[in-house]
């Protein structure tokens, strides 16, 4: 795909290098710190009936030091496809439309981006970006799947008692968050999901994806921005650890939602407690115990960094779908599909049918 | 550590009460249920998803159970928590389950029965009384289980 299709997408893009080699970021950032990927997502809707439609997150809409995007090209056999902004979250959405006549719809998504690793200095303050406070109030507030109330605050102020800024305070939540997955071999049965229930039951045992919104809840409730981001695992961890990479090119089940929380002047600081927990229970051989090295190793990291062989698609919760007839999405890190018969199952990368696929690239 | 994280194995607790809310859903066919309409049997409510592993671990001793009991005298309605009917389709052409699947989209009965915890199950006597509630996964073939079950059954 040439250069001039590919820059398509309404992103602000940086400057690129006429020549081979890693494009020129205007940052002052050293190019080799940057990798280049490219994530081709491809939809062929099995059973179509009536009309159908489908929806693909891009990766984020503004660029962060951590990652920026080079552009997103499309092509749909047989339908239209529109690109718009999710109005308060401003997630790219990718939306084709197939008229009923079109017997097999596919969709085929090109996003390449360029991402750098994460990491805080958490002992220098004052260094940190500053943030729209109309962003911040977004952060602050209580959503149908992350409550603020009840249990949840009280939780958060029993965790936060005696600490006396806002990094502390997150920080106690995101040990209080990791002490709690170590599932208790005798406790039965799944947490339910939301975060209420999780408190209520003591059980933290749900999904996986759960434990970020559980932070993320627990920093709201006292005054603390925090935020979801949904994205997929792209690439192997340099680190080490299968458990926390895509380990082979094909990333249709690698998705994987992380957290941040804002503090002054600290800015955004990543983290990433859901994480810990993959490395406790599937960082070969397999159920590891707290004190395991390669867990205290993670532990520490991921307060304040992320490794970033991680796509970040958008922060957006409660998704409208375009031209929708099934409900909102609480969140949009999966291919999202419907026909005359209804919502398709993103979980069901097969019956849907979807893959996704990543590749590094050394040159734009 | 969390305090009050259960320390036994997954038992039947027994309780005497009034279910929590009316019970109106519908199975996959598009077909209503009501509890009400099962008055005279035991009806075992169990509320399940498939991404919940003691849940499928537990089904197939649900459909023994089932067949065991018959259907004259007793029902399992499996509650699925809030997920597409292709997804539970998908699973159900895997494993057929001999009792009905009811869809409770937007976990409104799974919120009025407080259930935070999957698999739940709650054992409704014929005269409509909660006689036994269960948190996780139990083996409702085995022998105490059915034995306890069974003593609810009309004529018993």
């Amino acid at each position: 795909m040439d250069r001039r299709t590919f820059l398509k997408s309404g992103a602000a893009l940086p400057a690129v290098a006429a020549t081979t080699g890693l494009p020129g970021f205007a940052f002052g950032t050293t190019a080799e710190t940057w990798r280049i990927f490219e994530v081709t997502t491809s939809v062929e809707v099995l059973k179509p009936a009536g009309g159908t439609h489908v929806w693909l997150p891009v990766p984020l809409t503004s660029d962060t030091d951590y990652q920026k995007s080079l552009g997103n090209a499309w092509t749909a056999e047989g339908g239209t496809v529109r690109y718009t902004q999710n109005p308060k979250y401003r997630a790219g959405i990718v939306a084709a439309e197939f008229p009923q006549s079109v017997q097999k719809p596919t969709l085929r998504l090109v996003s390449r981006f360029a991402t750098r690793d994460r990491a805080v200095d958490l002992s220098v303050k004052g260094t940190g970006a500053k943030e729209d406070p109309a962003v911040l109030r977004l952060n602050l507030a209580a959503t149908d799947l992350l409550p603020t109330d009840g249990v949840v605050r009280r939780t958060a102020q029993e965790i936060t008692k005696g600490k006396k800024n806002d990094l502390d305070k997150a920080r106690a939540i995101y040990e209080w968050v990791v002490d709690n997955t170590f599932r208790d071999p005798q406790t039965r049965g799944c947490g339910v999901g939301d975060i209420k229930s999780m408190l209520e039951a003591k059980n933290l045992g749900g999904k996986c994806a759960d434990l970020n919104a559980l932070f993320v809840g627990l920093a709201r409730s006292i005054g603390i921005p925090a935020r979801d981001v949904y994205g997929v695992r792209v690439a192997a961890s340099k680190h080490g650890y299968k458990s926390l990479g895509a380990n082979s090119e094909n990333i249709t089940k690698a998705q994987h939602c992380r957290a941040e929380f804002y503090a002054q002047g600290y800015g955004w600081i990543p983290v990433d407690p859901a994480d810990v927990r993959k490395v406790v229970l599937e960082e070969p051989p397999g159920n590891l115990a707290v004190t395991d090295d390669k867990v205290q190793r993670m532990r520490r990291m991921l307060f304040g960094a992320w490794e970033m062989n991680w796509l970040a698609y958008n922060y957006a919760h409660d998704v409208e779908l375009p031209g929708a007839r099934g409900p909102k999405v609480g969140f949009f890190m999966y291919p999202n599909g419907e026909t005359g018969a209804g919502r398709l199952d993103s979980l069901d990368p097969d019956g849907f049918k979807y893959t996704i696929t990543s590749r590094e690239l050394k040159s734009v | 550590m969390l305090a009050g994280a259960t320390a036994h194995a997954a038992e039947l607790k027994a309780v005497d009460a009034p279910p929590p809310s009316a019970l109106e859903l519908s199975d996959i066919s598009g077909r209503v249920h009501r509890l009400s309409d099962y008055r005279g049997r035991v009806v075992l409510v169990n509320f399940w998803a498939t991404w919940c592993e003691p849940c499928r671990e537990e089904m197939p001793s649900l459909d023994r159970l089932q067949k065991q009991l018959g259907t004259r005298s007793f029902v399992v309605l499996a509650v699925n928590v809030d997920e597409p009917e292709a997804r539970i389709a998908k699973f159900l052409s895997a494993m057929p389950l001999d009792f009905p699947v009811l869809l409770d989209a937007g976990s409104k009965l799974t919120r009025a029965w407080k259930v935070r915890v999957l698999p739940a199950s709650f054992v409704i006597s014929p005269d409509g009384r909660a006689r036994y509630t269960v948190t996780g996964e139990l083996d409702w073939s085995a022998p105490a289980v059915v034995e306890r079950i069974a003593k609810l059954l009309p004529g018993q």
